[in-house]
């Protein structure tokens, strides 16, 4: 029998949270969506909403800083989790042709570099020889400041990009219009919203314009701006700033199990996989550092020799 | 090398394409939600509009916590502004401040994550005003002389009376907008409500539009 693939598993989870939030609504459980979740004091809140309102209102809320403080404890331990097993804008993304075209083209390498490996150790000749000397030729930019075959060892940077520009901009403006602008469009809220909006048209024949509208600017900012995750969304922004500081659920390579390591192949499965780009193996040198790890477990899920775990401790090293 | 070198280029440039562009989307939405945005009924405690507005993440948990429902979300017919807020909703029920539920605390004050619905210490029911119940006299039944006087028993606060000809009048100074007039009013059912569905005779508006 075949392991659930982990990007059905994540859709599953994503699933059940948005189910949890409408059974929520019916039953008036007050456990709220995303955007505050929990009872008392054992609830968070969304950290972008939180501080906007905050520079907004320009007051120090304790019921508030209590919350962001239990959202920063949680992001500090999982870092950007959130984004790949919570947030419901994947479950939309992931039928769009650009992640389809992904897929299939990880499954294609992933078969190649299986041959490539396999035909090697079996120790053939020329052809072999051939295709992977050429392989290296290809691949030696990405690997020039290490070398063949070792790990980057200096920690991952983190590098910022446009989504922290916008971050800049959320909380900027909340300060200067004195209010949270950013909640006006911020797609998982509006989802939230749609969904109520849906449940109360059939609960209470409700109509607005709303209806129309929301999944209008949901369509507008996930198909038109296929890239919100990866070039727009503050939220995510800001989880990447927090978990710069996290040590914990970062990937960690088995060397001895590394095609790269053990078998001097030139494997990049794992960073091909990723969706937040961030090479596992060479963090120093791809797009993201770790810090954007969303501990979506697609590098564990496609390495092909099993070689990637995410410890819940870092180990010795 | 050359291909990373390009590649890191273009993402420098569309880096500050796609972030300058968001914050001048962000920059402008704030601007334009200051035209457009008219007073609603707001839940206990978000009656200081300044107050509620610049600490309302449009989290919803008041709408959810209410044991009534007598809060719903404002849609974009009220203004861009409100949009994702709670509004408070009579036709699905009204405000007693929990009395019932909580014992005379209203669940939504307590269960905002930010504060924007916040209470002052001494808050009682006849003094925090949601808004006030006003009377479409044509609408009306009692206004027709039908003797309708239902909204007239429902008032928890002898806020509404009959005239000498048995007329339903609201007392401005007993009326918190609570809203249970505007829950019980019949004149939908009787078909005297020209109009939307929600209509009622007897509606509480907002303070400063009353």
């Amino acid at each position: 029998m075949r392991r659930m693939k982990v990007r059905n598993l994540r859709a599953l989870v994503a699933t059940f949270v948005v189910l949890a939030v409408a059974i929520g609504y019916v039953t008036v459980t007050g456990l709220g969506n995303v955007c505050a979740a929990g009872v008392g004091l054992v609830s968070s809140i969304c950290p972008v909403g939180a501080l906007s309102a905050l520079l907004a209102s320009k007051t120090l809320i304790p019921r508030t800083l209590v919350a962001l403080a239990v959202v920063a404890v949680l992001i500090l331990i999982f870092g950007r989790a959130f984004c790949a097993w919570i947030c419901p804008i994947p479950l939309v993304q992931r039928w769009l042709p650009d992640h389809r075209r992904r897929a299939q083209e990880l499954e294609v390498e992933t078969k190649s570099v299986i041959e490539t490996v396999s035909r090697s150790t079996s120790e053939d000749t020329d052809a072999d020889a051939r295709t992977g000397g050429k392989r290296i030729e290809d691949e030696k930019g990405s690997c020039a400041s290490c070398g063949e075959g070792t790990t980057c060892t200096a920690g991952a940077k983190m590098k910022l990009d446009s989504r922290h520009l916008i971050l800049g901009g959320t909380l900027l403006s909340a300060a200067v219009f004195g209010f949270p602008v950013f909640c006006l469009v911020c797609p998982i809220g509006l989802t939230f919203a749609t969904l109520l909006l849906v449940m109360r048209l059939f609960a209470f024949g409700e109509t607005t314009w709303t209806l129309l509208v929301f999944p209008v600017i949901l369509i507008l900012e996930l198909v038109v701006f296929r890239t919100w995750c990866r070039r727009i969304c503050p939220l995510g922004a800001l989880m990447s700033l927090i978990a710069g500081a996290s040590k914990t659920f970062r990937p960690h390579i088995d060397d001895e199990r590394c095609l790269v390591t053990s078998k001097g192949s030139l494997c990049r499965i794992c960073a091909k996989a990723c969706p937040e780009g961030i090479d596992v193996r060479h963090p120093d040198l791809s797009r993201h550092g770790v810090n954007e790890c969303s501990k979506c477990l697609e590098c564990v899920d496609a390495c092909p020799v099993h070689a990637i775990s995410l410890p819940p401790v870092p180990s010795r090293k | 090398m050359v291909d990373m070198e390009q590649t890191a280029h273009g993402m420098m440039r569309r880096t500050f394409v796609f972030g300058t562009a968001g914050c001048l989307v962000l920059f402008g939405m704030g601007g334009l939600a200051y035209m457009g945005s008219t007073e609603v009924c707001r839940p206990p405690g978000g009656q200081d509009d300044d107050h509620f507005t610049s600490l309302c993440i449009h989290c919803e948990k008041c709408r959810e916590i209410c044991p009534n429902s007598a809060i719903g979300t404002a849609h974009i017919e009220d203004g861009l502004l409100n949009v994702r807020t709670p509004k408070m909703a009579y036709s699905y029920g009204w405000c007693d401040f929990c009395e019932e539920a909580n014992a005379g605390v209203p669940l939504c004050e307590s269960a905002c994550p930010t504060t924007a619905l916040l209470l002052p210490e001494d808050a009682r029911p006849e003094t925090v005003i949601i808004g006030k119940a006003v009377i479409n006299r044509s609408w009306c039944l009692g206004w027709q002389l039908m003797g309708c006087r239902i909204c007239v028993d429902a008032c928890p606060y002898q806020a509404i009376e009959l005239d000498g000809d048995k007329r339903p009048m609201v007392k401005e100074d007993l009326c918190n907008g609570c809203g249970a007039c505007e829950n019980v009013c019949v004149s939908m059912e009787n078909g005297s409500v020209n109009g939307e569905e929600s209509g009622r005779a007897i509606v509480v508006e907002p303070l400063e539009s009353a």
